[in-house]
């Protein structure tokens, strides 16, 4: 059989398109962040008078420095063209420089309306190769087509989820601004792509082609598109990002190690901002020797080197010890302790929810705390083994108690400072006159009146999570070797990486994605959020 | 100003015993104390090989002991093991000498012999903090100013185009992180499969005269990652300037946009950006260890790696110190510094 | 070259004949009669060939080769572990005998040696006008001090006491009374407990380097005694070592023309990453790496580096455990074995450098191989069958191994086979530092066998009953008793049958999985002489030096 190419049979007729549009595309970009240093273009200050041009001489400078900078980035682009790398630099510099002379002789406004039109033209043509590959089989539109044939279910949800959204936005709050922000909706584009795709991929198995573990002879570091060798009925008949050293599918790696990534690194953060909130609130609030000690606390786990603590927390040894256990054991009671005191303080002159209401949930609360901890075969088996609803694998659990560990007290201290902040404030000192609680202050009138902050730096941290884990992974600590998160995968990769490409750039590619999107959606967040 | 460093000082004492103390106990733990003495012996010691191994070496004490030992204020051990050897801790892990001192622990300034170097802790600790440091200085020297000039340029008109993307180019740094742009680097700029060759993958000879071949790419690459943020906060701090009451008196006034960039925003612009360049230092120590691994580069990062996955107990417990110190002197410094840049602020 | 040894063994000659009838292959030969004390010359002219030349020959004096190895701690050589540890004290500290990747022991501080007919006694002739770099002569009392020193299982991770055993007393501990006697200054006799071939071949591997009496590990370095030809010059542990010519210094071996050319020789650490060694070797950092790996291979090729390719016994055992649960049970240990396919973790587990074995631990590259016996043939069917018939079809096995390398690339593809067959596995991995720990009593795990000379040296280290090494927990007085006798000369065809034996009982039992025999290879720049991989790793640095 064939191996696929990246665009196949279609892409003759599409790629000098597509190459054209990207090429005008980078050219117009660079000339507009050229253009960017020469005149004040963007937002006009107060002053009603044109900003004078003292600065046009050095920036002008700083630009085309740049500029040409950029123009050597074209030049992968037209190896193709040439074959030759100096040439095509050479050519590139030419170009470069005529077209930006020309450039420079229209308007600043002109030029980012034709940014604009090449990336709408990118972005047009590229989702050619993904919609027609939808439709037609996977030798037409090569791997691309394909992939975007995998990943039919993530584009439905992502359409309805976007769709829907847009439509009803003005209902939404915060959520529904983020749709005002283009940057803010990139990167919710970006996330939410790759839940939908850790969901379907690896909740549902609907878009991994092949077993993430499962090794075909003959497929050993195999180019992407490569034919799947002795493939019966049944099997996909293609490796779409070919195989890495162990001839294993690098496309579904990646799909199903998004499953763990997805689920390890925002739930470890949860779990930091219930232990970080639980304990910063009280800390601001209340000060004096709780605050000094805590203080103290996160200060000491502060200044320890990140990667000595989880040299030290990895180990097998200390695993054995069960040290992981017992630490999962208090950061894990946190939320519990979150739920109840939230609740109490809440409903704690109604009667009827002391007594019925808040016993049960107490109750469930505590049994999926115990399932969480109580590991039987560890050294903390509580629950028998029938009441004990899951078991998490022990390399799992230590990695993110690791995780939540080093993250807790970063959300304490800007907790905290919240706190502190926002305690003078006239509506806590009229709550304070009302009689409420302290808790209840603390949890029903400070907390919301911090979220804005606080949810913006949630998804930052879940983003320095993801590369935390990809961290462990590059040190071997932690998941088994065999797992298909993206950290450990790279790290398996690396050693080849001068060779065979893809085992490292695809999940390379899918990390760098994922944290961008949530850092992008964090930028969105916080402008949105500062409009109010 | 001086009660509050001294003070400062104290805080970072007792961080820096508890923390101690809490590694002792981990790298005391018995497991690992078998790994250690398998390391050193023969790594397929019997368990009783192992047992009179670690009794002949003051191993099998009280952790207390122990720890106040290598504090210096306990007397060091001095055991006659089973094999008929004694053997002391002061005792220059060689045959015990009459003369040697009854305590020596950090207070009298023994910091303890690495076992998985062979050589004494502050010995290692220093040389290899001085090749760090080198690496560091460069990353500084690279990073605080490229980062800076992007955040000025960004925040000095927010909203704009520039600021866009260079914005937008600052996110992307800061989502790749070293382990990513490092391999990508190696890749591209050093394998003969690619061609290029123009730098080297391995800092390896960069240890004793490094050039801009074998030094820029580990430079680089933590570079790239740390100058994101704090471009970013540059540019948060530049904008809010920016839009300051006295900088737009200064534009009514006519002041040209030079010299109010120049002149007036900057000095208040640098405040935030100078505590995040501190706090930073301590967080590189990370990005340290991955490139210095990834570039075989020996400093500071290497020898914390080859520490902590051989339980050298000594060399693990300086090199923490060494952690602690560095992270709280840069709060130390951040704080200082905040003060002489923002007279607003006064130390209670 | 120097062949003073004329000794001929009779059985030698038995030998020669079998070979020449076929019924010895001529490595066998060559290992047989060298360890009995015939000189390779005289070896291979009983077969009617030349030796082939040293390599050394074309190699001129002087000159620095700088080393990527792995620079590790001195200790006493006897607790050496590691082949990187005696390769720089390889410099100053030399062997009686030395084994070369042809099969042959050559002389080296001895000047020959002779075994009696069944094995029992030897006699070890000295080299004359041998000296200390201290001035003293070197005598047949050092011999004696150092074997005395081998025999000593009281200092903690002695392995050369497991080679000797047939000089020491199981009492005590200490080499026997009686059992080396030094007969005048230049010879000593060896009288064995039992007929033992492996004795001569026990001395030539790394850990036996002889030392001065007034040896202490503490002073090693700094008061470097040796016979050796180089002096340590500075070792910095897990960075970067040097060894430097003794300038002045009248090593017996310039005269016998053995060589020791190089004047200077660097070992730069690179860790254990192999993506960092290419990186070094790019970047033109080091001339002679220590171990080309996996994919690499092929990448160093591409540079335009020499390869240096043995093939060797070096291999690994994926093996059950039989004292813990299920693996008691045979059936369990048959299916384990029968549902992976040698030949593709040949391909997946070392990228095709190496041939596919068949699960009993004893080769080609050994002497004594019977290649009549082959391993259960793979079929997964019928694996998950017998699995299912075990009553242990739901169980998962939990296969561990070290977290990098062929162990893990092995390791995960035997993984992956398994669940293909139906048989579920679970995956954990250990670093070096804890895995050795426990290797040999984990349930279910990989563990690499270096090569030794002769087949039944393994087998006698790991799967004899009760053997600390025997990570197998097999216990099979069969087996022990057929090991005996295949120890014990024979003739060929004979010893061929026995082995056979054991091939096939070791492959019923399904005491391990044991799925090819490594090829090792080493690159170097151009223009490098003798720096050729060692089939052992063994330290021959004489032999180093730079092309004339």
């Amino acid at each position: 059989m064939q191996n696929l190419t990246w665009t196949g049979t279609f892409g003759a007729y599409i790629n000098p398109f597509f190459l054209t549009a990207l090429s005008a595309f980078f050219l117009f970009a660079v000339a507009a962040i050229a253009r960017g240093f020469s005149r004040a273009d963007g937002a006009t200050l107060l002053n009603p008078t044109p900003p004078t041009i003292a600065l046009m001489g050095p920036t002008a400078f700083i630009g085309l420095m740049i500029w040409l900078l950029g123009l050597t980035g074209l030049a992968p682009f037209s190896i193709m063209a040439l074959g030759n790398i100096w040439l095509s630099l050479v050519a590139c510099l030419i170009i470069g420089l005529v077209a930006g002379f020309g450039l420079f002789q229209i308007s600043a406004k002109l030029i980012l309306k034709l940014v604009w039109g090449a990336s709408y033209a990118v972005l047009v043509l590229f989702s050619v190769y993904l919609i027609v590959g939808l439709f037609v089989a996977p030798e037409t539109t090569g791997i691309v087509g394909a992939i975007s044939k995998q990943l039919t279910p993530t584009w439905i949800a992502l359409g309805a989820t976007f769709a829907l959204s847009i439509y009803y936005k003005r209902g939404l709050g915060l959520y529904g601004k983020l749709f005002d922000s283009p940057i803010g909706m990139i990167g919710l584009a970006l996330v939410l792509f790759w839940v939908f795709t850790a969901l379907f991929g690896a909740g549902f198995d609907l878009i991994a082609t092949h077993d993430p573990l499962g090794q075909v002879s003959g497929m050993k570091n195999k180019h992407p598109g490569f034919a799947l060798r002795g493939a019966e009925a049944g099997d996909y008949p293609y490796y779409l990002f070919g195989g890495d050293t162990l001839a294993r599918d690098v496309f579904s790696r990646a799909i199903v190690g998004s499953g763990i990534v997805i689920v390890i690194a925002p739930a470890a953060t949860i779990f930091a901002f219930m232990v970080g909130i639980t304990l910063g609130l009280p800390a601001g609030y209340f000060g004096g020797r709780l605050d000094t000690v805590l203080s103290f606390l996160s200060n000491m786990v502060l200044a320890f080197p990140v990667i000595l603590l989880f040299f030290l927390l990895v180990t097998p040894e200390i695993i054995e010890s069960g040290l992981p256990n017992y630490l999962a054991m208090v950061l894990f009671v946190f939320p519990v302790i979150f739920v109840a005191v939230a609740q109490y303080s809440k409903n704690r002159l109604k009667s009827k929810f002391l007594t019925l209401k808040f016993p049960i949930m107490m109750v469930i609360a505590i049994w999926l705390y115990l399932s969480l901890v109580s590991e039987s075969g560890t050294t903390i088996a509580i629950l028998p083994p029938l009441l004990d609803l899951f078991d998490v694998p022990s390399e799992i659990l230590v990695v993110f108690v690791s995780v939540v560990f080093v993250n807790s007290p970063t959300v304490f201290r800007i907790v905290r400072g919240l706190t502190l902040d926002v305690k003078i404030r006239d509506y806590v000192a009229a709550a304070q006159t009302r009689g409420e609680g302290p808790w209840y202050i603390m949890l029903w009138e400070i907390l919301p009146n911090v979220r804005g902050p606080l949810i913006v730096d949630f998804c930052l941290r879940i983003g320095y999570a993801t590369i935390l884990l990809g961290t462990l992974g590059f040190f071997g600590l932690g998941l088994e070797s065999e797992s298909p998160d993206w950290g450990t995968t790279i790290n398996a990769g690396r050693k080849l990486l001068s060779v065979y490409l893809a085992p490292v750039l695809v999940p390379a590619f899918c990390l760098m994605s994922l944290v961008l999107g949530l850092n992008l959606l964090a930028d969105g967040l916080r402008e949105e959020s500062l409009r109010d | 100003m001086g009660m509050f460093i001294l003070r400062r000082t104290g805080v970072m004492l007792l961080t820096a015993i508890c923390l101690t103390f809490i590694v002792f106990i981990m790298t005391n733990l018995y497991p690992n104390l078998e790994k250690l003495a398998k390391n050193e012996g023969n790594f397929r010691m019997s368990d009783a090989e192992v047992a009179s191994y670690l009794g002949n070496r003051g191993y099998t004490q009280g952790k207390l002991q122990n720890y106040g030992e290598w504090l210096g204020i306990l007397p060091g051990y001095v055991i006659k093991g089973i094999d008929g050897k004694t053997r002391g801790r002061c005792s220059n892990h060689g045959a015990v000498l009459e003369n040697s001192a009854k305590y020596c622990g950090v207070i009298q300034g023994h910091w303890g012999f690495s076992s998985r170097f062979k050589e004494p802790v502050s010995q290692i600790v220093i040389t290899r903090l001085a090749l760090t440091g080198k690496l560091m200085f460069w990353v500084l020297m690279v990073m605080i100013p490229s980062a800076l000039i992007l955040g000025i340029m960004a925040g000095m008109r927010e909203g704009s185009q520039l600021d866009r993307t260079l914005s937008t180019g600052a996110i992307v740094t800061t989502a790749t992180p070293e382990y990513v742009s490092g391999v990508i680097f190696i890749a591209v700029f050093t394998s003969s499969a690619v061609g290029l060759k123009w730098f080297k993958g391995s800092a390896t000879s960069a240890m004793d005269h490094a050039t801009l071949e074998n030094f820029l790419l580990p430079v680089i690459t933590i570079s790239l990652y740390g100058m994101g943020y704090i471009a970013r906060m540059t540019r948060a701090s530049m904008a809010e300037v920016m839009t300051a009451q006295y900088i737009r008196t200064a534009r009514l006034k006519g002041v040209s946009f030079a010299n109010i960039v120049l002149k007036h925003a900057l000095r208040n612009a640098l405040i935030a950006p100078f505590t995040v360049i501190m706090l930073q230092i301590p967080w590189l120590l990370n990005g340290v260890v991955i490139v210095e691994v990834l570039f075989n580069f020996k400093g500071f990062g290497w020898v914390l790696v080859q520490a902590a996955s051989n339980n050298d107990i000594d060399l693990l417990l300086a090199v923490s110190v060494v952690g602690v110190v560095v992270v709280l002197l840069t709060q130390l410094i951040s704080d200082i510094g905040y003060v002489f840049l923002n007279p607003r602020i006064r130390i209670s | 070259m120097t062949q003073d040894n004329n000794f001929m063994h009779p059985a030698a000659e038995m030998y020669a004949s079998e070979e020449k009838a076929g019924k010895l292959d001529r490595r066998e030969f060559i290992s047989r009669a060298t360890a009995l004390g015939v000189s390779t010359v005289a070896a291979y002219g009983l077969l009617g060939l030349d030796a082939p030349a040293a390599a050394g020959g074309h190699a001129k004096m002087g000159g620095t080769i700088r080393m990527q190895m792995d620079v590790k701690a001195m200790k006493d050589p006897r607790t050496h572990d590691w082949t990187q540890i005696s390769i720089f004290s390889a410099g100053w500290l030399e062997y009686l005998v030395e084994y070369n990747s042809d099969g042959s022991f050559k002389p080296m501080l001895l000047s020959s040696w002779e075994a009696n007919s069944d094995a029992t006694q030897y006699v070890l002739k000295i080299r004359e006008g041998v000296k200390w770099n201290n001035g003293d002569d070197f005598t047949a009392e050092d011999v004696a001090r150092n074997i005395i020193g081998w025999c000593d299982k009281s200092l903690e991770g002695n392995s050369m006491a497991g080679r000797m055993a047939s000089l020491v007393d199981g009492d005590t501990g200490k080499a026997r009374e009686g059992a080396i006697v030094v007969i005048d200054a230049s010879t000593v006799h060896l009288n064995l407990l039992q007929p033992d071939i492996t004795i001569v071949p026990g001395m030539a591997d790394y850990p036996a380097q002889i030392v001065h009496k007034s040896f202490t590990v503490e002073t090693m370095v700094s008061n470097p005694i040796g016979t050796g030809f180089m002096l340590p010059e500075n070792l910095e542990v897990g960075v970067k070592a040097s060894i430097v010519r003794n300038e002045g210094f009248e090593w017996w071996g310039y005269a016998a023309g053995k060589g020791g050319y190089v004047d200077r020789i660097e070992f730069i650490d690179y860790g254990n990453d192999p993506a960092t060694h290419m990186a070094g070797f790019e970047a033109e950092e080091f001339d002679l790496n220590w171990e080309s790996i996996g994919e690499f291979v092929e990448l160093y090729d591409a540079l335009g580096l020499v390869k240096s390719q043995v093939a060797s016994g070096a291999t690994l055992v994926v093996r059950p455990n039989q004292d813990h649960a299920p693996y008691e049970n045979k059936m369990v240990r048959q299916a384990l074995a029968m549902a992976v396919d040698n030949e593709v973790l040949t391909e997946l587990g070392i990228s095709g450098l190496g041939v596919a074995a068949d699960n009993c631990h004893v080769g080609p590259i050994h002497p004594e191989y019977n290649p009549d016996v082959r391993r259960a043939p793979f079929d997964p069917v019928k694996a998950k069958e017998l699995m299912d018939a075990s009553g242990h079809g739901d169980f998962e096995h939990e296969l561990r191994s070290l977290d990098s390398g062929f162990w893990k690339d092995t390791c995960d593809s035997v993984a992956a086979q398994l669940r293909a067959a139906g048989i579920k596995v679970k995956r954990t991995l250990m670093p070096g530092s804890t895995f050795w720990n426990d290797w040999a009593k984990f349930p279910y795990s990989a563990t690499n066998w270096n090569h030794r000379p002769l087949g039944t040296q393994v087998l006698g280290l790991a799967y004899r009953s009760g053997e600390a090494w025997n990570e197998f927990a097999w216990n099979n007085a069969e087996f022990d008793a057929l090991l005996a006798q295949a120890n014990s000369l024979a003739n060929a065809d004979e010893r061929r049958i026995v082995m056979g034996k054991i091939q096939a009982l070791i492959i019923e039992e399904g005491v391990t999985c044991q799925p090819y025999w490594r090829y090792v290879q080493r690159h170097h720049v151009e223009g490098l002489v003798g720096v050729d991989m060692h089939i052992a790793y063994l330290p021959q640095i004489y032999k180093w030096g730079h092309a004339a």
